[in-house]
């Protein structure tokens, strides 16, 4: 630490920090447009001109880019920052259109406020000023207003420092300088709605917000994304009950401000007319909208007929990972204890073990990356699951120096970034594992790397046709490199919540193992024994071993990756039950349907990728008589005469921090008045229950799938896809890019292949990528009429007719 | 790949002298000019894949600095200087016989040739002096100026070579320009080896030579 004089105070401040930095963290604020305290400086609007006392005598210079020095005196309201200010000032107003009446940031725009603060108010300038086309589209999300610019760079810099894809750019100079794309390459990028935010002027707007609502008529509320699993923080804004936009919030140790595209503009479902409004029953090959009453009390009977006639291990439950912890509390509640069924999975066979996902929350943490000498992706492509996370791997490689290996069937989204970019065909895994372990071969430098700590691992499915059990022995591997953390991965977004809750079939809530000696002190009596996975309740569905099938959240016709098992289970069932925000392809099958409330029509908890427990916050109400999931099943529950008593969302969140051993003490109250970036479970001083074992000989989790040709499929998910929720996000739906297959050039080379290839018969377009493993094709999962092809991991690859 | 053999060779040589391929962007732009005569989307886009960055950061580079020509400048691109030394010895008089003798005001050009204002360039010695090609031409008079545009319409030179055209259009040399220059410029470009270059005919450089 150092000590400096601002404005006459002394002041401590850490050695080497930037002036404007330091002065904003003691208490002073300087104006600014360019600097933004997650970029590198580079003092281009000379908004923040201070005056600092030197051996020359006190001069002015920019605060973004002066680093303190101990015994430095700066003045940063003098009379002479005073005119430099408002000559800063009149510059950048001088081509500015002041066209605030119809601009989206009108209200809550840096320049007109600071204009307000430290402006001249009036201007001496009456000639023409600049005039460009406005607004242009430089994307399908963002549009572009050149003479709204005052040439900060903060959009450009972000392009090129923070997400990577440097699509936007200043061209020209002097009078002509202007930010714009390559004429016809559009700013495409998966994080360009962030551009929008930091944009200290209304030059770039989003097409999904603009001219929707004046800032002053939004209300707001913190909560957290809901369609990642890294617990981005956001604030969610809604004027006259309808969400109108998302904005990323700093939490230093999940986001740092971002969100990608499909989090920013993906609210939109929220208020869908699609939505479900009322409780509908099956009636010939539709639904009828019927009363609550004749919902619950159909739905009741018919899981009370199950139980009577097979047993309570008829009863199965799938979904669970789309709602809040609450929700799945009361979920894994009503299951284990109401009916007494152990056949319950958050996971739609495409995640991890539950005992690895479990133990290891909370060992490792997001924030590890920023200390990482080495950093290890073994998962799918970041870029596409876990869109911050990729930031967070990106900055690590970028701008901390870290050595990036990414393990992958291909080149992933960080092949820019990765210092050793590993590639393998997919069932290969295990003996790469193996060659990398001994350090053989090329691979000698990469393990070389690994040995130098900290080591921060990111382990998970590289896609959906992996054995997951790879992951398993990954993290076993990757447990033991020197001062390591492993973050192991999947992509549903509450999923690791709805596992600590115990909706899964191996862990009651809490990180407490199934099975095993110990209970749950919150359940009188209840089945703790270890039930069936999601692909073992959709083959014992198909079997007749399982009965009724309770759908929570869950669309397994086109979430499981073997679509032909699910759609033979859900035939084969006698009742399905479905809880659901929308008419999917599962629900619509479904006998009873059941309106639930989403994301910002509910409070609760939800935990991300780390354990990190983080308050959700309502802002809208739901559509017609949609309810809370736990509401709905502390309902059924009742009406089976086996009621839960649950009363309200908060009091569930309180048995939980009584019930659930490993988030003792995470209550709302510490979330909403404390701990507002979330609190990494368990807390200090608590004791988690279940410990990780390294285990590596698993039994498959999901599908591994059946061996049917000669090329290796690999299943990777793109951002942007068929899920429910982008579909019906009007600006995201159209980006899905549609099915495709990719080849490795000698590949499609040697089968003879130009134009199209047939994938096991479907006829899908051809891309090459010399990246992609030899032997393997690359399918991305759940496109618009994608084939589906989930249920095998070896596939028939043979030249596309009429290519 | 749309560049011939010949450009994409020469891209080869001068991305192995840069450690970082990004560095090679501002040289690699002179061979995109000169494979299509002027600075092309086409061009741009194939730097951008040269060197690894987007066709945006090559067109934020290529729009910065005015040599990079964005639009067609003709075969032979004459940029007469008219900062001071040169304004003060005339050199709106020899822009204006240019202008005249061409039929292009300056700022545009034809097929064959391109007319432009020029800062200073460095040759206020033998103000008011002129540029083709990037190739000097010092100490010129209106008429002179009238006679190398028409030269540059009949002779249509491959090459053009600073040494050449002084001899035939120059008047006062700001300083003695020392050993003759064997190699000229191709196009409307630098004369650098790497960008491309051609023997000049050394015939031409005997004085009073005309056409």
């Amino acid at each position: 630490m150092v000590t400096i004089t601002i404005d006459g105070t002394e002041v401590q401040v850490p050695a080497g920090e930037l002036l404007i930095k330091a002065a904003e963290d003691s208490g002073t604020y300087i104006p600014r447009f360019c600097w933004h305290r997650r970029m590198n400086p580079v003092g281009m609007c000379r908004m923040c001109l201070v005056e600092v006392e030197g051996p020359r005598g006190i001069m002015l210079t920019p605060s973004c880019t002066m680093p303190v020095n101990d015994g430095m005196v700066v003045h940063t309201k003098s009379p002479t920052v005073e005119k430099a200010q408002e000559g800063v000032l009149e510059f950048l107003l001088l081509n500015h259109p002041l066209d605030c009446p119809v601009c989206d940031k009108g209200g809550e725009c840096p320049l007109q406020d600071q204009t307000l603060s430290h402006g001249p108010g009036e201007s001496r300038m009456v000639e023409e000023k600049r005039h460009y086309e406005k607004p242009i589209p430089i994307s399908d999300l963002v549009l572009l207003d050149r003479e709204r610019c005052i040439l900060c760079a903060r959009c450009v810099r972000f392009s090129e420092e923070i997400s990577g894809d440097p699509l936007i750019e200043f061209m020209d100079r002097g009078n002509a300088a202007e930010v714009n794309t390559f004429p016809d390459e559009p700013f495409a990028s998966y994080f360009s709605g962030n551009t929008v935010q930091i944009c200290p002027v209304g030059a770039l707007t989003a097409s999904a917000y603009r001219f929707r609502a004046r800032p002053w008529d939004l209300r707001e509320v913190a909560s957290v994304n809901p369609l990642t699993t890294t617990g981005d923080g956001v604030t969610v804004q809604a004027s006259q009950n309808e969400v109108l936009r998302f904005l990323g919030v700093d939490n230093d140790a999940t986001n740092h401000g971002w969100l990608d595209d499909r989090s920013r503009f993906g609210f939109e479902w929220i208020a869908s007319p699609d939505r479900l409004a009322t409780p509908l029953a099956k009636s010939g090959d539709g639904h009828t909208e019927v009363s609550w009453g004749e919902a619950l009390g159909a739905a009741a009977e018919n899981l009370s007929a199950v139980i009577e006639a097979h047993g309570p291990g008829a009863v199965a439950a799938i979904g669970g990972a789309r709602g809040t912890n609450e929700d799945a509390y009361a979920l894994a509640s009503f299951m284990r204890s109401s009916v007494g069924s152990p056949n319950l999975d958050a996971r739609l066979d495409d995640g991890l073990g539950t005992h690895l996902l479990s133990s290891l929350a909370g060992k490792g943490e997001i924030g590890d990356l920023e200390t990482a000498r080495t950093v290890l992706v073994w998962a799918a492509d970041l870029k596409e699951e876990h869109p911050v996370l990729y930031l967070r791997v990106r900055r690590a490689a970028q701008e901390l120096g870290a050595t990036l290996i990414t393990v992958h069937p291909t080149a992933t989204g960080l092949a820019d970034r990765a210092t050793h970019t590993v590639t393998y065909r997919p069932g290969e895994g295990h003996d790469l594992l193996d060659r990398l372990r001994a350090g053989s071969g090329d691979l000698a430098d990469v393990r070389a790397a690994l040995d130098e700590g900290p080591v921060v691992a990111i382990v998970g499915r590289t896609g959906l046709a992996e054995d997951p059990a790879l992951a398993e022995a990954v993290t076993a591997f990757a447990r033991d490199l020197p001062q390591a953390s492993v973050l192991p991965v999947v992509r549903r977004a509450n999923t690791y919540g709805a596992i600590d809750m115990g909706v899964a079939p191996d862990l009651l809530p809490g990180r407490v193992a199934a099975g095993g000696d110990a209970g749950h002190t919150g359940w009188e009596k209840a089945d703790t024994s270890v039930g069936l996975d999601t692909r073992g309740i959709l083959e014992a569905a198909a079997d007749g071993r399982v009965k009724a099938l309770l759908l929570v959240g869950a669309d397994p016709l086109r979430d499981v990756p073997d679509a032909d098992l699910a759609a033979r289970a859900l035939d084969a069932v006698d009742v399905v039950i479905s809880i659901d925000c929308f008419l999917t392809d599962s629900t619509a099958k479904a006998d009873i349907v059941l309106p639930a409330l989403g994301f910002t029509e509910k409070e609760g908890t939800v935990t991300n990728l780390e354990g990190r427990v983080m308050k959700v916050n309502r802002i809208v109400s739901g559509p017609g008589q949609a309810r809370a999931d736990w509401s709905i099943i502390d309902d059924l529950a009742a009406r089976m005469g086996r009621p839960l008593g649950f009363e309200s969302a908060e009091a569930i969140s309180l048995a939980i921090a009584e019930h659930a051993p490993a988030y003792g003490g995470i209550t709302w109250f510490l979330l909403d008045w404390k701990e507002r970036d979330g609190v990494v479970a368990p807390r200090d001083g608590v004791e988690q229950p279940l410990q990780y074992i390294p285990t590596t000989s698993l039994r498959a989790v999901g599908s591994g799938g059946a061996k049917r040709g000669g090329f290796a499929l690999h299943l990777g998910r793109l951002l942007y896809d068929d899920a429910v929720l982008t579909r019906q996000g009007a600006s995201i739906a159209d980006l899905a890019p549609g099915a495709y297959a990719v080849l490795n050039p000698t590949d499609a080379d040697r089968i003879g292949a130009n134009g199209h290839v047939e994938v096991d018969g479907h006829r899908l377009p051809l891309r090459r990528d010399a990246s992609l493993a030899e032997g393997t094709v690359a399918v991305p999962f759940n496109q618009p009429d994608g084939p589906p092809l989930g249920g095998s991991s070896h596939v028939d690859v043979a030249p596309g007719a009429g290519a | 790949m749309s560049w011939s053999e010949e450009s994409l060779q020469r891209a080869d040589d001068i991305l192995a002298r840069y450690p970082e391929k990004r560095s090679a962007v501002m040289p690699l732009l002179y061979v995109a000019m000169r494979e299509d005569g002027y600075l092309t989307d086409d061009g741009m886009r194939q730097v951008a894949e040269l060197t690894g960055v987007t066709p945006a950061q090559v067109q934020s580079t290529a729009s910065f600095y005015n040599m990079y020509k964005r639009e067609p400048v003709g075969k032979y691109l004459v940029s007469m200087c008219t900062s001071i030394s040169c304004f003060l010895m005339g050199a709106d008089d020899v822009l204006h016989a240019i202008e005249d003798e061409a039929g292009i005001p300056a700022g545009e050009a034809d097929d064959e040739i391109g007319v432009e204002h020029a800062e200073c360039i460095g040759a206020c010695g033998g103000a008011p002096a002129c540029l083709v090609n990037y190739e000097l031409i010092e100490g010129l008079t209106p008429d002179k100026a009238k006679e190398l545009v028409a030269w540059l319409r009949s002779a249509k030179p491959d090459v053009i070579n600073a040494d050449e055209m002084q001899a035939l259009f120059g008047g006062k040399t700001s300083f003695d320009w020392g050993i003759r220059e064997e190699r000229g410029a191709v196009g409307p470009f630098p004369a650098f080896g790497p960008f491309g270059t051609a023997d000049v005919n050394t015939d031409a450089l005997e004085p009073g030579r005309s056409t």
